[in-house]
């Protein structure tokens, strides 16, 4: 089968997500039409919230020309579309990309995260019948691997255990979209990224989840406690065995439960949006491709970078048995909060199989940025900038 | 002349009558307390304003001195904030700037012609204490309740005794005159209007404790704020309804009911004897062998027994070491079940099951507080409800061994006085950040984050008072500075903040018995009137829910708002009529422990067991 990459028009569910966006950003500056399936919220319909994004993005009146806004819903039968945009889609839809997906870890979510990530799932491909797409893009995540240990395989294999509500439902995704594409003779990708961030070089993002969680909240105590201390006597402060330096260190007691052996695996998106287009391009036969980082990043690495960033002091990582002895304090209890559900992901020693699309990548100079200093560095800086996203015009 | 900013405030008054009870310390309007008549209180006056504005009366001689006997003391811009967030005080002073201007131009007021009835009235009551004018007339003709229409009454008069009363019987038999009773010259239900007499029981308001007997006998004027602050002098407290509402009207109307019901009991449990008179004018009392029996229940819609001119209601004893509890849920059911198995073992005295519009509401000084409060409850937080306990010690120790997590009168103290920083987003936005299996409360709470919370909330009267308009933030800080603001226990027992449900629209609520061991039930009722108010465009919610007679019954509250000046909400109501109505008919006729309220109004002295187990 011969895919034609110039000038296809794609259709791009969660186009106005973190991975969505930068996809639709990507696809338009390289003069492709798209079509962005987007949901109204609060108010801002699916047109002006991908307008504000694209404004984001800085791109121009021109590179937008080639959008099309689909004003849905995926959780709808039909996707909720009007019969025009649904006739637009089963006309011009070539090659689908769906990113759209509910990240939430919880249990007590469950049915909204089945609802986006399996049903919505299946409403898009009953669509894709009706349409000439002959490509599909599934955005997953590498944590379908679930409890595995060990190698995990880049293709779609059989996984019992789960960690979350989330990965069980991306995996079960998966398999449907590779029932439904084998069925129907259509080629499919399926992207398993592992953590995103924002941008490797200008630490730019919109979305402060994932790794930004856990340093948002010591941001925060610290926030807390040096207003506390410049206008309460640090009352408070001295509760928690919090206190300013003379040199303006923070003494912050936070102990964060690692250990040196593992870490999180992080990509940033400038990554993942590169490999994404390079993979598109140069896999014609589809396929399922990690695209993780070789390198691991430990916790301690994290911890050593936030306290250079933020001029902190207390916080440090410690092996389990610290706290039997000493039990944790509100700040840490409300820290461990952010982190215990990416404790998986904190102690992976899962190894993900990336040797078909490292070559593929490496081949076309595709490679994962080090997460280094630096790079941590202009992804604080935009954090706080933007004050955790909350002063950007995206949402 | 008119200013339209005033006109629209005055149109929004709910007819609570909180202006007509000192329920801040702050006194009350001094007009309205020498004169009696509704019109004379802030309540009078917004009515008035809004009738101007519409041409519906004139100028009269009553209006002149209601509107001149006003001193611009600025009360009722307090009271009323408090609890609708509305700012009287501009309608007050627009009101006399109008008359002033009006005099000015050398306009003549209307003067009430001569009347012998009316003189008649002048007779029985004094004569200052009877009216025909219109301006008086007029505040005593309508209400917020949307299903009924305006209607002004001949007369209005305002007895002093029970032989007044009976008199007044009389004469209104002689004339062939229609007459109503007006416990606090409020109707918020629409019930109490007449073309002919309306008896304000505004001067009746003689309270006796008998503390050897525990009981308390109160005139038809006594509200239910006022009767709870005399039996607390005594270390006694009554089960009352909403502040301003009067004990008898509410015994006789409903039957009395609150959280407390779960200990004190509803409708004939509250009191011990009340005398009436009858159509003729001769008084009787339920504990007479020949009274009419009040005490039963028919399934229908009954006339009340007659003229409540006393009851004798029963007070309970208080114990020093009374505390509130909050027992937050993410899941209703469970909630409900909790507080059926608090009613169940006989654990605390009032309890209830609140939802967090109700809690976000009672809690927040600002109506634009209470939404953000609300949204960090639910979505930040995940407290769906809550159960909220009062109890001594031993309760709620037993409370605590049922439930770990629960919000203790310090934790509450902290989260009013904070709550503005409570709904921070930025705050918010971390704690909704937290992707956990438990809801966020549930570490949130807990007593090691205690520290925490308090270094983010930093609770105090001035953090409470940046929920409010600037002008009003000293008054504020002063009010949250005072313990029983912040106190779960005087707070559910003067209700003043349960008024606040107003706050945003009118409330048109409604009030079902539920058979407590079927949850389902109780489900089917809430889901069902969201589905009728969401097929009109009305907006809604669940209220409360209390248990009563051990758990094996609870009544149930669950609300419309409305705007009661938007003539198509008003449409709205009235189409969802046609399917609440026979919905509720037919459940209360057909499912064992439902019974609608509105088969229960007239009937408020009969005995529960009644309607409850029929």
């Amino acid at each position: 089968m011969v895919i034609k990459h110039k000038q296809q028009t794609f259709l791009v569910t969660g186009g106005t997500g973190f991975l969505g966006s930068h996809i639709v950003a990507s696809l338009l500056s390289r003069g492709h039409r798209v079509l962005v399936l987007a949901r109204e919220r609060e108010q801002t319909s699916a047109a002006g919230r991908m307008d504000r994004l694209l404004n984001w993005f800085g791109l121009s009146r021109e590179q937008r020309r080639d959008m099309k806004i689909l004003q849905g819903d995926l959780n709808l039968p039909g996707l909720g579309l009007k019969a025009r945009d649904a006739e637009t889609m089963a006309e011009e839809a070539q090659e689908i990309i769906h990113c759209a997906s509910d990240t939430s870890f919880s249990a007590r979510r469950r049915e909204q995260v089945e609802k986006t990530n399996v049903l919505g799932l299946e409403n898009l491909l009953h669509m894709v019948r009706k349409s000439p797409c002959r490509a599909f893009h599934l955005v997953s995540t590498a944590y379908v691997a679930g409890r595995q240990r060990g190698l995990c395989a880049e293709g779609i294999r059989e996984v019992r255990e789960f960690h979350n509500v989330y990965e069980e439902t991306k995996f079960r995704a998966e398999k449907m979209a590779a029932r439904h594409c084998a069925d129907n003779g259509i080629t499919l990708y399926v992207y398993r990224p592992s953590i995103v961030y924002g941008d490797s070089n200008t630490g730019r993002t919109t979305l402060f989840n994932a790794l930004y969680y856990p340093i948002r909240t010591l941001h925060f105590f610290q926030k807390l406690y040096t207003r506390d201390i410049l206008e309460n006597q640090g009352k408070k402060a001295r509760e928690m065995g919090v206190r300013l330096e003379k040199d303006g260190i923070m003494h912050l007691p936070v102990r964060i439960k690692s250990s040196d052996e593992c870490g999180l695996n992080l990509i940033p998106v400038n990554y993942f949006v590169e490999a994404f287009m390079t993979l598109r391009r140069e896999c014609p036969e589809g396929g399922v491709f990690h695209v993780v980082n070789p390198r691991s990043t430990t916790i301690s690495l994290l911890a050593d970078y936030t306290r250079r960033f933020f001029r902190l002091e207390g916080v440090r990582v410690v092996a389990p048995e610290e706290f039997i002895k000493q039990p944790r304090n509100g700040l840490e209890i409300l820290f461990d909060n952010h982190i215990r559900y990416y404790s998986p992901y904190m102690q992976d020693k899962r190894i993900f199989e990336h040797s078909r699309t490292g070559a593929i990548l490496s081949g076309q100079n595709v490679t994962c940025p080090e997460f280094s200093y630096k790079v941590f560095d202009a992804c604080m800086h935009y954090a706080v900038q933007t004050d955790w996203g909350r002063l950007l015009l995206v949402k | 002349m008119f200013s339209e900013q005033a006109g629209r405030t005055a149109g929004q008054c709910r007819h609570y009558a909180m202006c007509k009870i000192d329920y801040l310390g702050t006194g009350l309007c001094s007009s309205g307390e020498q004169n009696h008549y509704v019109s004379h209180f802030p309540q009078g006056r917004m009515d008035i304003y809004h009738a101007l504005c519409r041409g519906l009366i004139p100028v009269t001689a009553g209006l002149v001195e209601i509107a001149e006997s006003c001193d611009l003391c600025g009360i009722c811009d307090k009271q009323c904030h408090f609890v609708t967030g509305l700012r009287p005080l501009e309608v007050m002073k627009a009101l006399k700037s109008y008359v002033r201007q009006w005099l000015k131009q050398g306009n003549q007021p209307v003067q009430p012609g001569n009347d012998p009835d009316l003189e008649k009235l002048r007779g029985i009551v004094g004569q200052k204490w009877a009216s025909k004018d219109p301006a008086i007339l007029l505040t005593y003709a309508d209400d917020p309740f949307p299903l009924a229409e305006m209607r002004m009454p001949r007369y209005v008069v305002l007895p002093r005794t029970r032989e007044e009363v009976a008199n007044l019987v009389r004469f209104a038999n002689d004339r062939d005159l229609p007459y109503v009773v007006r416990g606090n010259g409020g109707s918020v239900f629409g019930f109490v209007f007449s073309h002919g007499l309306v008896m304000d029981m505004n001067r009746m308001k003689g309270i006796e404790i008998d503390p050897e007997n525990w009981t308390a006998r109160v005139e038809p004027g006594v509200t239910s704020f006022e009767l709870q602050k005399e039996a607390l002098r005594h270390g006694l407290r009554a089960n009352t309804a909403e502040p301003a509402a009067t004990v008898c009207g509410n015994i006789v109307c409903t039957g009395l009911f609150s959280t407390w019901s779960n200990a004190y009991g509803v409708n004939a449990d509250t009191f011990v004897d009340m005398e009436f008179i009858d159509s003729r004018g001769d008084f009787f009392r339920l504990n007479d062998p020949g009274a009419p029996n009040a005490f039963c229940f028919e399934h229908k819609l009954t006339p009340p027994p007659g003229i409540c001119t006393l009851a004798h209601v029963r007070l309970h004893p208080t114990t020093e070491d009374e505390e509130g509890l909050m027992i937050p849920f993410d899941d209703f059911e469970e909630a409900v079940l909790f507080a059926r198995e608090l009613g169940r073992r006989r654990i605390g005295l009032a309890v209830g099951v609140l939802g967090g519009h109700y809690l976000s509401t009672f809690m927040s000084p600002s109506a634009e507080l209470a939404d953000k409060v609300r949204y960090g409850l639910s979505q930040a937080l995940g407290i769906g409800c809550v159960v909220f306990m009062i109890g001594d010690r031993f309760a709620r120790q037993a409370v605590r061994s049922m439930h770990e997590l629960v919000i203790d009168s310090k934790l509450f103290k902290m989260l009013m006085l904070g709550l503005p920083r409570l709904a921070d987003d930025e705050w918010l936005e971390l704690v909704s950040g937290m992707d956990t299996d438990k809801p966020p409360y549930a570490m949130l709470l807990s007593r090691e984050m205690h520290s925490l919370l308090e270094a983010v909330l930093r609770p105090s009267p001035e953090t409470a008072a940046l929920a409010v308009d600037e002008d009003l933030r000293d008054f504020y800080t002063r009010l949250y500075a005072r313990p029983e603001m912040t106190d779960m226990v005087w707070l559910n027992m003067f209700r003043i903040i349960s008024a606040r449900m107003s706050r945003r629209k009118h409330m048109f609520a409604f009030l079902v018995y539920v058979p407590l061991d079927r949850v389902e039930v109780t489900r089917q009722i809430c889901t069902e009137l969201g589905r009728i108010a969401d097929s009109h465009g009305i907006e809604h919610d669940y209220g409360f829910l209390t248990p009563l007679d051990m758990g094996k019954r609870g009544i149930l509250e669950y609300d419309y708002y409305i705007d009661h000046q938007d003539p198509l909400e008003k449409e709205k109501i009235r189409q969802a009529l046609k399917e609440f109505e026979p919905y509720l008919d037919n459940l209360s006729a057909t499912t064992k422990g439902v019974k609608w309220l509105k088969y229960i109004f007239s009937q408020g002295c009969a005995r529960k067991e009644a309607f409850l187990y029929t």
